[in-house]
């Protein structure tokens, strides 16, 4: 399978006239937009606006972010999530690098949300200072959309508007790059398994056993995940990595620090391609789920580690989680079984301290078989964030303005594009 | 390196540090474990391993003194013994102390290690130990102190004195210390985010290709360390205990009047359970954030099994049901706080008489 991104460079976004990219900058018709995305009828409104790197500037209550993409040829965009069924992860997809669709969660249908996890922020983006630093979207143009929910709309299909309306807004933008000259251009090309180029059949075997989903969190019926299947009790399948990294899957509402860009841009994937035929010969993708029972996670762990094994013949796994808690000690299971099996692995994960600063390493797992482990950070260090001059991602309501935009003293996993579940961060807790 | 008129200076145009070293009686010279009991003293400059501290220090410092003390005698009462040694070392006005190295030699490890923080926390300069990783010094005093990780015996001993000197002086110049690989102690213990100059996708696919090819590799995440808790005995008769229900999966009356933490929590609340057959959906809520409790706000008997509970005790197979159930919030939880909150909830079943608990979780 073979899939070209064709890269267009973006270096600003504005609003105009017309939607269009010219030079390396993306112009927007609010209004156009704005009418496109309240087609769908459950939203009553859909604020829009943008934020530049290096602007004083605070996103809040974000929930998600999309790379803007569209299909050129080879495919549909985020089939099923968006409806139609169709082909992904060949042919070609023009991406527009620098700016991204980020997603703000409005108050929502009557109250807002009554989890009590919900920090009153939400996720938070600054555009400058400390947090701007360290985050990915903290250095990219931003074009921030705060859908409000039509009157009578559930919570649920809220949410399910609210990241249509990302994917939506991705696409849109991107078609403006479909007739370009791209600045740069990437190939992923694997073939299947049975058929390893002459040369490359003494490299050693890697898959990676991609955990999407955490059945730790109530799913949202009808939410658009894998091929716009809600997914929640998939059993472990094979995927081709081109279609994770053309959109085959969707991050779920509830996700612990994986966004869509994020699966656009599989860190992961892309360094696996990378090596191959290098190093190391990429032998596939199995994505699975973090059940919230132990006899499904026994069951997906067995299933993963034999599909690994003998389909596709791997020598090493690389395994990864997306929650904190049971999705951790699947995944540790999961690699067991693996081990077990004869595939060597190693894992990735954000991990917490025995108290919550200054506390000393901890696991939820002690297997001596799983000894390969990467730090990706610990997600409850302090971090200050300096005050900003302006607020984006709350729908109007003036009270708190003030507070929002001063100082906030928080925790690093409050900022959106910091840590990444999915190894795409240079962040790593030291134990000293 | 200017070499003018800086003959007693040190570093950075200070003069050379004084270091006191300490000894147990069999490095000091006194004798074996027929001198273990032997109380402190302390001789002028360096004695036995002392030659190498000095010849590390080289320009740097000077070994002024050295104390010596059996082992038996400071690790039977290491208060003490710790409160007299001090007394001898200051009274030759150090700027830090070395301490062994101790090697695999669990009393002189301890002796070390105590005596280590006691310089640091009564007179206010550096202290450095070093030892072999099963000294059981290293898991007592590596929090407080910094250890440097030595082999096991004597043959090592350049080297060990060679790290020890460095990472002292290092301290008693303010300089920021580095990793814990890198200069060669024991982890202190805490987490610190840092940015690595490769993502972590980088690293983790080089480490498992150094796995699947049998080269080292080094793992940033250690293994955790468990308690070993021994199961409590039996119950014997069931019909005339009385038992408890305890939860961490957050349920607690409407508006958490104990204001327990969602996340990380550090209290616990005991909730009476006096005259109620079956607990009430409309009586509590969830607060907890690692699970949408959705079917436990519908029927709080999916957590906490009053119901069932009831039953049993009708029926005649256990003799009650506590009075009271506990809970707290076993998400994000720091292994510390739930220690404690463990350790308190089981004084007080006990204090209550519970002979046995049901723990329930999600």
């Amino acid at each position: 399978m073979r899939l070209q991104l064709d890269i267009l460079n973006i270096r600003d976004v504005q609003f105009a006239d017309q939607t269009k990219m010219i030079d390396g900058v993306l112009t927007i018709n609010r209004l156009e937009l704005q009418d496109f995305l309240k087609e769908d009828k459950r939203l009553s409104h859909v604020d829009i606006e943008l934020a530049h790197p290096g602007e004083k500037c605070r996103i809040l209550q974000v929930t998600d972010a999309v790379e803007p993409r569209a299909k050129k040829s080879g495919g549909v965009d985020f089939p099923g999530a968006l409806g139609r069924q169709g082909r992904i992860g060949q042919g070609s997809t023009c991406v527009l690098r620098g700016a991204v669709v980020i997603l703000c969660e409005s108050d929502g249908p009557g109250s807002p949300p009554a989890e009590p996890s919900t920090a009153q922020l939400g996720g938070i983006i600054d555009m400058s200072g400390p947090g701007a630093e360290l985050s990915i979207y903290g250095k990219t143009h931003n074009i921030v959309l705060v859908p409000r929910a039509a009157h009578g709309v559930s919570l649920h299909d809220y949410r399910i508007a609210l990241k249509i309306a990302g994917l939506k807004t991705a696409i849109y933008l991107a078609r403006t790059g479909k007739d370009l000259q791209p600045d740069e251009v990437e190939v992923y090309d694997l073939p299947p398994l049975s058929k390893i180029p002459e040369g490359f059949e003494t490299l050693p075997k890697v898959a990676y056993i991609f955990q999407f989903i955490s059945g730790q969190f109530e799913s949202i019926p009808g939410y658009p995940i894998l091929y716009g299947h809600s997914a929640e009790r998939v059993a472990p399948t094979l995927l081709h990595p081109n279609e994770i990294l053309d959109g085959a899957v969707i991050t779920p509402y509830r996700t612990m620090d994986i966004e869509v860009f994020g699966l656009q841009n599989h860190s992961i994937i892309k360094e696996l391609y990378r090596r191959h035929g290098k190093d190391l010969y990429f032998s596939g993708v199995v994505i699975t789920v973090a059940h919230d029972n132990i006899k499904e996670n026994e069951r997906a762990a067995m299933m993963a580690a034999n599909l690994v094994k003998w389909v596709l013949d791997a020598d090493g796994v690389i395994l990864t989680k997306c929650g904190g808690g049971i999705p951790e000690v699947a995944m540790a299971m999961t690699a067991q079984r693996c081990e077990e099996a004869g595939v060597r692995t190693s894992i990735a994960l954000a991990h917490y301290p025995t108290v919550l600063s200054g506390g000393d390493s901890t696991l939820l797992f002690n297997l001596p078989e799983v000894d390969a482990i990467v730090s990706l950070g610990t997600p409850y260090t302090p971090i200050t964030l300096p005050p900003v001059e302006r607020i984006l991602g709350k729908s109007a309501a003036p009270s708190g303005e003030a507070q929002e935009m001063g100082e906030i003293r928080t925790t690093l996993n409050t900022v959106k594009g910091v840590l990444s579940q999915i190894a795409d961060t240079k962040v790593t807790a030291v134990r000293y | 390196m200017p070499s003018d008129a800086k003959e007693e200076d040190g570093k950075m145009g200070s003069r050379k540090l004084r270091i006191v070293h300490y000894l147990n009686q069999f490095f000091g010279g006194i004798g074996g474990e027929d001198k273990a009991h032997v109380g402190p003293e302390i001789k002028n400059g360096p004695v036995g391993p002392g030659i190498a501290v000095q010849q590390a220090l080289g320009e740097r410092g000077i070994v002024v003194a050295t104390v010596i003390c059996g082992d038996n005698y400071f690790s039977e009462k290491i208060e003490d013994a710790t409160r007299e040694v001090i007394r001898l070392i200051q009274s030759h006005q150090p700027d830090a102390v070395i301490a062994g190295p101790a090697f695999d030699a669990g009393r002189y490890g301890i002796a070390c290690g105590a005596l280590c923080k006691g310089v640091q926390n009564q007179l206010g300069i550096p202290a450095v130990a070093g030892m072999f990783k099963e000294n059981p010094g290293v898991d007592l005093y590596r929090k407080d102190v910094y250890i440097i990780e030595t082999g096991d015996s004597a043959r090592k001993m350049a080297e060990a004195v060679s790290r020890m000197v460095d990472l002292v002086c290092r301290l008693a110049a303010n300089e920021k210390i580095g990793k814990p690989f890198e200069e060669g102690y024991f982890p202190r213990g805490y987490l610190e985010n840092e940015v690595s100059d490769r993502l972590g996708a980088e690293r983790v696919v080089s480490m498992v290709l150094a796995k699947i090819r049998g080269e080292s590799f080094e793992s940033e995440v250690p293994p955790p360390k468990f308690d070993q808790v021994n199961p409590a005995p039996g119950i014997r008769d069931l019909r005339s205990a009385t038992i408890a229900l305890v939860t961490d999966g957050g349920l607690v009356p409407k508006g958490n009047p104990d204001r327990i933490e969602a996340r990380a929590a550090t209290r616990f609340g005991s909730y009476s359970l006096k005259g109620i057959k079956a607990l009430n959906p409309d009586d509590y809520e969830v607060n907890h954030v690692g699970y949408t409790p959705v079917y436990i706000l519908q029927d709080p008997h999916r957590l906490v099994p009053v119901d069932v509970m009831r039953d049993l005790e009708e029926e005649g197979r256990i003799g009650k049901l506590h009075d009271r159930f506990f809970a707290t919030a076993g998400a994000v939880c720091v292994v510390e706080n739930v220690k404690k909150m463990g350790q308190a909830m089981a004084k007080e079943l006990k204090d209550d008489g519970v002979s046995g608990v049901i723990l329930t979780s999600t």
